[in-house]
Order: structure tokens, then C-alpha cells, then sequence
């Protein structure tokens, strides 16, 4: 009878562990809370601070400063400049390359400044021919694929290579549109090289011309304004050929650049982190001393004049899900974070304040605007919805006046959106005060509504046949759906929603075939340029006019800014086509988003923006 | 055994192709490329890079192709420089290192409490085992996981001030084990047995029944070896089906816990491919993980005619 005896006890044994395994669960820890505790509803635990009242900083090595630094997602594809595209590449690759021209990191509105240039470049008089002088005796960082390791001094020949990757299929095939229809003889050169067994690079076309080892000129095909917004892009950051040859395919894990930080392979673990150390050849550069007035109240004048970079060693953590990341920063073992939107009523106020339990413990909280353009579009070529008649204007401004836009934000986007009448994002110039123009269409107006869509000769919708409503099932897209059918549902419109994966639902819009759709467009640049092209006639779909919008007026005024440096002449334009644009209503909307972001009290010069990514020289550690 | 062993194979193999081929045909159902390419691509550029992968090509073609190679040379679109063979080799071990240790305490506590409920059917104890079996498996995982993080990693964390478990992140070697993977292993274990103790139950509650237990009884031998002796090797067949049905998913990971832990595994890679339309990758870890359920089917069947010779007769 030994066994039985042996069973209970094992048994009262396990009944007793998994009691106290659930009672663990259920009961808090005995540790004095720093604040109000809340139970998130949206599926993730909340962080209360930890009970000393104070945040510790987890240390680094000893002596080193570094910088942790939080990705919400797997982190960057590549390092190859050329073949990168997202947000994530270009927080990462912006550290390591640099560019010829950065923006300017604590002035506003965003400016461009040299980086790798000795002085802006030299504009000749028609806007078409920019002369450059590279900034002497910077040089790439040591590498084997120099020869005895040492990085060498970099030329204009290395801007020059590096642009013309731009053109090879094999290297980038998603970065081509920057540099398109843009330079004299490059669209030629590319297609005979990518027609050719080998893409070479030796031969020389006419719009990009060595002068010496630092001067080089660039011939544009017409004077536009972009083309340097181009040149601060970090697709175009200046690679060395020896690097690209010798690496190959590996090249878009070992870079090589000019950069504050460098990286080896092995400090590059994807989906985990990544680990950039100081660059002890770094070129002589300072932090700025052009700063906006609000500037020196949040203490980031005190380092003008410093040598960059501050910080040792930089770690980026990469984080697919929110709850770690939050968990990490209040913990202290990170110095930034974004603010997840489960988290968001922890920290901020609904007046997007931060929360007097965060500001306690030293944390700075800041609501950083993107340059978003939430929009739905109508295909204009549409034989009901598109066109220029009067009626399928009226019918147009009734579907806008009829979608609630407050709902949206609040519903999808916790009401921390921006609603803006026109197509510039909140920051740009162009941008409407307070988001609001005189005229606008801006829904729920359903009153207005009704009225519009009896003048187009729909009364509460009779006689108007179903509208076919195009959207991406990705992220929250059906239940934005749902929201929008009931929306013109109010007015008697009916709506047939057609969603499917994007590849499908971009195709439709390519094609022409979405009469009515949603979309969403990031600002490639800040320049309101970027957004007033995507309803420029010769862009129609498939290029980035998906409105398929023609209006001879527009596009005329669009040349114009096109070719303009920025100034109140050409803002007063902008602010005209704008004004065309809410007018002709090709678009409903629009919206944008903002991106809520905490960071710890040591960490210092931190001037939050989602526009400039090369920020992490500028950052220092408070030990 | 060598007759039946390639017989079962070769019945596989056509089973085998199909779902490659059904895979193939599934992926391609929307244009990988246009996805890939983004917003500013021209519709030059998606014929070029259908090209650069050979989408181009015949259906046949890119099935025979795909068929010498599982794509496991090909550079993936998500990460260049790396080709998903080595993507794959990268993945499997921290995998493994939640997946398998898991799967043995999982088993081996289920078994235990199985047994132990399975003894004292019907009394208050088994009612008990029970009851938490059927609460714990009521749980979602997720749950498990946020509050198994939020408690056991950064509530413990701030209380102790030990660090005995991270909150996300992994370091490959057994000095780190514990830190980076105990934690995602016991919520993975606490899950898993509710679900096993129910089943490992039910299996020693049939075999309990049979004649043979109540002949061995009869004749005098313990409760305790009779259980043991006699009913546990009989009870394997089910046994065996369910630890072997584990088995493909020990190599697939485990995404949830993968992706909240911040463990490089197969779960979390292939999470990250389907959303960044890593296509190469999709494909290639697809066809694998079809590759190792059938042979792992083939295993059990194999297994089964070992344990039992009259499986194989049949």
C-alpha cells in the first residue's frame, strides 16, 4: 500500500502548486504603486511604475554610453541603402550612411542643411544644373574591403556610383521613382544597362559629371524643387564601390558608410537588435545652434556647438508586439518608447498631456504629427461619381459631407488623429490654420448632405444605383468598411464594399476599376509638393494620381511649385490648388495620424520627429 | 518492417506533391510582387522583379523548379543577404528551445496527473485534477502570456529586483536558458496541460476497463503494477499519436509565444515573412513544414507497427 500513499501526496502536492500558481496570478505583489493601476480593455497589461518612485536606468558596460532604442517591429530588411524602403531601414540605415544634404533637427518648418557637402550646392540660373562640393576629409569606416582596413577618404565618385544604383534593377527596383525623369541621360543609361548582360557602371551619361575628387555636377531634366528633398533621403546615401563588390549580396548586412555609428555583422541579430557603436573617424560635425524658441525650455540648446555623435553605443531592440516594448521602457531598459495604443490613457491625458504619475517619475511625453493624408478617393473617370459636371460634383460633396470622420478617429485611432480639410498634413506649409478652410466639405454634415444629393438629382438616394466601395481587408479595413456603409447608409447611399489583400485592391485602383476607395498616403518628403502631385493629370493611375483627377488649371499651378524654391509666393499657391481640390472634391477627407512618444529622463537633446532619422548623434545620456 | 516502411513512403509521395502544389498555386492567387514592390511600384518594375524570381515562367516550370530546390538557396525578399536555407537553420534552435523542453514537461506532468486521476476516478481528487484540466484549457493563451509576462517577468523583476526572467529577448547557449526561455516555457507548459491531462486521463480511464486489468487484478498483482506494468505500455498507441502529432509543431514554433518573447524561432520568422510578403520564405518553410508532418506521420505509423504487430497486419 505503499503506492497510494506515495499518489496522495503527489497529488495534494500538484492540487496545492497550481492553488498558488492561480492565486499568484490573481493577486498583486506587495510593492507600493507609484500611481493609478488600470486594467487596459484592449488586451494588454499595464505597467505601473515600480515602487521605488523612480525610474533606474539598467546599466551599460561600464564607462560606455548608450543609447536603447525601441522598433516596434522586426527592424530594418536591409542596410543596402538603394534597397531599402521603410520607415524601419531608414532609423536604422540613417545611423550608419550618411547623405549629401540632412534636415535641419531642431528647426521648423523642416529645412535642409549640408552633411556631406561642404556648402549647399550652387544652383545655376534656369534651376537645372546644381554644383557640389563634397566636404573634405571624411572618410568611410575601416573595413576589410578597403585596402589595409582603413576606410579611405570619400570622392565624387562614390556619390556619383551610388546614384547610379538607383538605376540597377538587380540592386533597386522600389527607389527608381525618386530619381525618374529627373536627371539628363539617366533614364536612358539605365534602360541600356539593364538591357545589357551587365549593368555598367564605368560608363558615363551626361546629367552626372565628375569635375575632381570633390566636385561633381548634376544636370536636371526641368528645375525641380524635390530633387534636393531627394538628395536627404536615405536611399541615396553614399556607399563605397569596394564594399558593394566585394560584399555582394551580403552588402545589405555589412554595411559601410560615412556615418556616427558603424556595425558589423555579427552586432546585427534580426528580429532581436542591433547594436551600432561610435565611429572613432567621424567627420567633423556639431551640434546645431539654430533652434526654434521652445527649444531652450526643454533644454535642447545647452550641447550648440558640441562635437557629435554624444553616446558610445546605440541598441535598437526590435518588437513585433507592444506589451514587451512598454513592459522594457518602464522598466528602464529602454530610454524612448512609442506609446502603444493600449498604453495610451496610461500616459497621456485626453488633453494629450502626460499623465502627472509619468511626469513624476521624470518621463517627457510628446504627440509627434505624421505627415499622414487619410483619405477615400473617387476614380474621376468614373462615369457616375467622376467627371466635372455639376451633378457628379453635388453627388461627390454629398458622399464627404455624409462620412463622420470623429467616429473614425475615435473608433480606429483612440481620437488622437488629426482631421484637416485640403491635402497637406499638419507641419507643411499649405497646411490650413487649425486644419480648417473657409470652404470645405467635411463631414457629418448630413443636412448639407441630403441637400447636395437632391441637387445631383438623388433625392435620399433614390435613383442611384449601388456605388462599389474598393478597400484593403488588411489592418482594420472591413470594420472601416461597415463604418463608411453606414455612414452613407444615413443619406440613402448604398454601398457595395469590394475587399480584398492589397496587391488585388491596388491592381483595381491601377486599373481604374474602384469608383470609390480608401487609401492612405505617407509624405515622401516634407514638401507639400509630394502630396499636390497625386493629383497631377500626367500621374494618372497607374502612377500615383489614382483620382485619375485632370484639371488643366491644377496641374498648371502644379508646374509652377514644382519648380520653386520654398517661399509665401509658393505657398499662396499651394494654398489655391488646395482650395481647387476641396472645390472639385476628387478625395474625401483627410486625416492624420499622430505618434505618441515617451522618453525616460536621462535621456537628453531628444526632439521627437518622425521626419528626421539620423537623430541618434545628437542624443546623450545623463548617467 | 523495410517493405512496409517504403510502402508507407511511397503512398506519401504523391500526397506530398500535391500540397506543394497546392501551396504554389495558393500563393500565387494575388500578385506577391505587387505587394512586395509598395506604393510607387510602376508596372515595368513588378515585370522585371517577376522575372528576377521566375514568375514569369510557366506554372510547371517554377512546380519542377521549386520541387529540386525548396527554394532554400533563394535570397529572401525580407531580409536580403540571407537565403531562406539559412533563415531556416537560424530559426529551428531557438524554436526548439522553448518547443521541446515544453513538450517533455508537458508530457511527462500530464502523464503523471492522467495516471493519478485516472486512479482515483471518481473521488474528489480526480474531480479536482479535473476541474482545473478543463479551467486551464478555458484560458486563451494569450492571456496566459500577457499576465505570465506581466507578472512573472516585470512584476517579479521590480518586486526582487533579481531579473530572474527576461521580459522579451533571447541569447542562444545554455547559460542563458533560464533568463530568456524558462518563463515562455512554463506558460507554454501550464497551457499545454490542460489540454493533455484531460486526454491522458481518458486514454488510462479506457484502458483501466479492459479485461486484462481485472484478470491481472484477480490474480493478485498491485494496483500500482498494474497500472504501470501492464496498463501504460498498452495505453502507448495513443500516447505515441499525440506526442508524435507534437512533433512537426516543435520545428514550427511557436508564434504567440515567439513573437511576445522576442524569440528568433521559426514561429515568429514565419509571422514576420507573411507580413513583410516575404515570398520566398512563405513558400520554402511551407513546403518543409508540409515535408515533416508527413514524415512524422509516416514515424508514427512506423512506431504503430513496432508497439502493435497487428497494425501491420491490418
Amino acid at each position: 500500500m505503499m503506492m497510494p500513499k506515495l499518489f496522495r501526496s503527489l497529488t495534494l502536492l500538484l492540487i496545492s502548486g497550481l492553488l498558488c500558481l492561480a492565486a499568484g496570478c490573481g493577486s498583486s505583489t506587495p510593492t507600493k504603486v507609484a500611481g493609478d493601476s488600470k486594467s487596459s480593455s484592449g488586451g494588454t497589461a499595464t505597467a505601473d511604475a515600480p515602487s521605488t518612485e523612480t525610474l533606474k536606468r539598467k546599466k551599460s558596460e561600464a564607462g560606455l554610453k548608450e543609447v536603447r532604442f525601441p522598433i516596434a517591429s522586426d527592424g530594418p530588411r536591409s542596410m543596402d541603402p538603394a534597397d531599402g524602403s521603410t520607415h524601419y531601414d531608414n532609423r536604422c540605415i540613417g545611423q550608419i550612411y550618411e547623405t549629401l544634404v540632412q534636415t535641419k533637427y531642431l528647426k521648423r518648418p523642416f529645412e535642409l542643411e549640408p552633411l556631406l557637402l561642404e556648402k549647399m550646392p550652387e544652383v545655376s540660373d534656369d534651376g537645372l544644373t546644381y554644383h557640389f562640393t563634397l566636404k573634405k576629409g571624411v572618410r568611410f569606416h575601416d573595413d576589410d574591403c578597403f585596402a589595409d582596413g582603413k576606410g579611405r577618404e570619400l570622392v565624387a565618385e562614390d556619390v556619383i556610383y551610388s546614384i547610379k544604383r538607383l538605376g540597377d534593377a538587380d540592386v533597386s527596383l522600389k527607389n527608381w521613382w525618386l530619381v525618374e525623369n529627373t536627371i539628363v541621360g539617366f533614364d536612358e543609361y539605365r534602360k541600356t544597362q539593364n538591357d545589357a548582360d551587365k549593368f555598367d557602371y564605368d560608363v558615363a551619361f551626361e546629367g552626372l559629371k565628375r569635375i575632381n575628387d570633390y566636385e561633381f555636377e548634376v544636370k536636371l531634366v526641368e528645375p525641380v524643387t524635390r530633387f534636393m528633398w531627394v538628395l536627404g533621403m536615405f536611399q541615396t546615401s553614399v556607399v563605397p564601390r569596394e564594399a558593394v563588390e566585394k560584399y555582394g549580396t551580403r552588402f545589405a548586412r555589412h554595411p559601410v558608410g560615412t556615418g556616427p555609428f558603424t556595425m558589423k555583422e555579427e552586432d546585427w541579430v534580426p528580429k532581436q537588435r542591433m547594436v551600432l557603436n561610435k565611429n572613432p573617424n567621424y567627420h567633423e560635425c556639431f551640434y546645431p545652434s539654430e533652434s526654434m524658441p521652445e527649444d531652450e525650455g526643454a533644454g535642447l540648446t545647452k550641447a550648440a556647438g558640441k562635437r557629435l555623435p554624444f553616446v558610445d553605443r546605440v541598441t535598437i531592440a526590435f518588437f513585433l508586439e507592444s506589451q514587451p516594448m512598454w513592459l522594457e521602457f518602464m522598466s528602464g531598459n529602454l530610454d524612448f518608447t512609442t506609446v502603444p495604443k493600449d498604453n495610451h490613457n496610461e500616459a497621456f491625458t485626453r488633453r494629450w498631456k502626460v499623465k502627472p504619475r509619468m511626469k513624476n517619475l521624470g518621463i517627457t511625453g510628446t504627440p509627434v504629427p505624421l505627415l499622414d493624408f487619410i483619405f477615400l478617393g473617387f476614380n474621376m473617370e468614373d462615369p457616375l461619381l467622376g467627371g466635372d459636371s455639376e451633378k457628379n460634383k453635388y453627388l461627390r460633396q454629398a458622399i464627404a459631407l455624409s462620412i463622420d470622420w470623429d467616429q473614425r478617429n475615435d473608433v480606429f485611432y483612440n481620437d488622437t488623429a488629426r482631421i484637416y480639410d485640403g491635402v497637406v498634413p499638419p507641419g507643411l506649409p499649405g497646411h490650413p490654420e487649425e486644419g480648417l478652410a473657409e470652404q470645405n466639405y467635411r463631414g457629418p454634415d448630413l443636412q448639407r448632405a441630403r441637400e447636395l444629393l437632391a441637387k445631383a438629382g438623388y433625392p435620399n438616394g433614390e435613383g442611384l444605383p449601388k456605388i462599389n466601395y474598393y478597400s484593403s481587408i488588411e489592418g482594420p479595413g472591413n470594420e472601416m468598411a461597415e463604418m463608411t456603409v453606414g455612414h452613407l447608409g444615413k443619406i440613402g447611399i448604398e454601398l457595395n464594399p469590394r475587399l480584398d489583400v492589397f496587391s488585388t485592391f491596388i491592381e483595381s485602383v491601377n486599373n481604374k476599376k474602384a469608383p470609390l476607395f480608401s487609401f492612405a498616403w505617407g509624405s515622401d518628403y516634407p514638401d507639400p509638393e509630394n502630396n499636390m502631385q497625386l493629383f497631377y493629370g500626367p500621374n494618372e493611375s497607374p502612377g500615383s494620381n489614382h483620382f485619375n483627377y485632370k484639371n488643366p488649371e491644377f496641374d498648371k499651378l502644379y508646374e509652377q511649385i514644382r519648380v520653386m524654391p520654398p517661399s509665401d509666393e509658393r505657398t499662396a499657391i499651394i494654398e489655391k490648388m488646395q482650395a481647387i481640390l476641396i472645390e472639385d472634391s476628387p478625395y474625401i477627407g483627410a486625416m492624420a495620424r499622430y505618434r505618441f512618444v515617451l522618453s525616460q529622463p536621462w535621456l537628453k537633446n531628444c526632439k521627437p520627429t518622425e521626419q528626421i532619422l539620423n537623430t541618434f548623434k545628437y542624443l546623450d545620456i545623463e548617467e | 518492417m523495410f517493405a512496409y516502411t517504403i510502402r508507407k513512403l511511397a503512398y506519401n509521395v504523391p500526397v506530398f506533391l500535391t500540397i506543394i502544389l497546392l501551396v504554389m498555386l495558393a500563393l500565387r492567387v494575388n500578385d506577391p510582387v505587387y505587394s512586395f514592390l509598395g506604393k510607387n511600384a510602376k508596372p515595368e518594375d513588378v515585370i522585371k522583379k517577376r522575372e528576377q524570381i521566375g514568375l514569369d515562367q510557366p506554372f510547371p516550370i517554377q512546380y519542377g523548379t521549386f520541387l529540386t530546390t525548396f527554394d532554400m538557396k533563394t535570397e529572401s525578399w525580407g531580409q536580403p543577404g540571407s537565403t531562406v536555407g539559412e533563415m531556416l537553420s537560424d530559426s529551428v534552435w531557438p524554436s526548439l528551445s522553448i518547443t521541446l523542453p515544453t513538450l517533455l514537461l508537458t508530457t511527462a506532468i500530464s502523464m503523471v496527473i492522467g495516471l493519478i486521476s485516472a486512479f482515483f476516478r471518481g473521488t474528489w481528487i480526480d474531480r479536482s485534477l479535473v476541474f482545473f484540466a478543463v479551467l486551464g484549457m478555458s484560458v486563451s493563451f494569450l492571456v496566459y502570456i500577457i499576465f505570465g509576462q506581466y507578472y512573472g517577468a516585470y512584476r517579479l523583476n521590480e518586486a526582487t529586483g533579481l531579473n530572474l526572467f527576461a521580459i522579451s529577448g533571447y541569447e542562444s547557449g545554455p547559460q542563458n536558458w533560464f533568463h530568456y526561455c524558462c518563463l515562455p516555457v512554463l506558460i507554454g507548459v501550464i497551457v499545454g496541460m490542460g489540454y493533455d491531462t484531460r486526454f491522458y486521463r481518458a486514454v488510462m480511464v479506457e484502458e483501466s476497463q479492459k479485461e486484462y486489468i481485472t484478470t491481472a487484478l484477480a490474480k493478485g498483482a498491485s494496483k500500482s503494477k498494474v497500472m504501470f506494468a501492464h496498463m501504460l505500455k498498452n495505453a502507448m498507441i495513443p500516447i505515441i499519436t499525440r506526442i508524435a502529432i507534437s512533433l512537426p509543431f516543435l520545428i514550427a514554433g511557436s508564434i504567440l509565444l515567439e513573437t511576445f518573447f522576442g524569440i528568433p524561432g521559426m514561429g515568429r520568422t514565419l509571422i514576420t515573412a507573411v507580413r513583410a510578403k516575404d515570398f520566398p520564405v512563405v513558400q520554402g518553410f511551407t513546403a518543409i513544414f508540409a515535408g515533416i508532418y508527413i514524415l512524422t506521420i509516416i514515424l508514427t505509423d512506423i512506431l504503430y507497427a513496432l508497439v502493435d504487430p497487428r497494425v501491420r497486419l491490418s
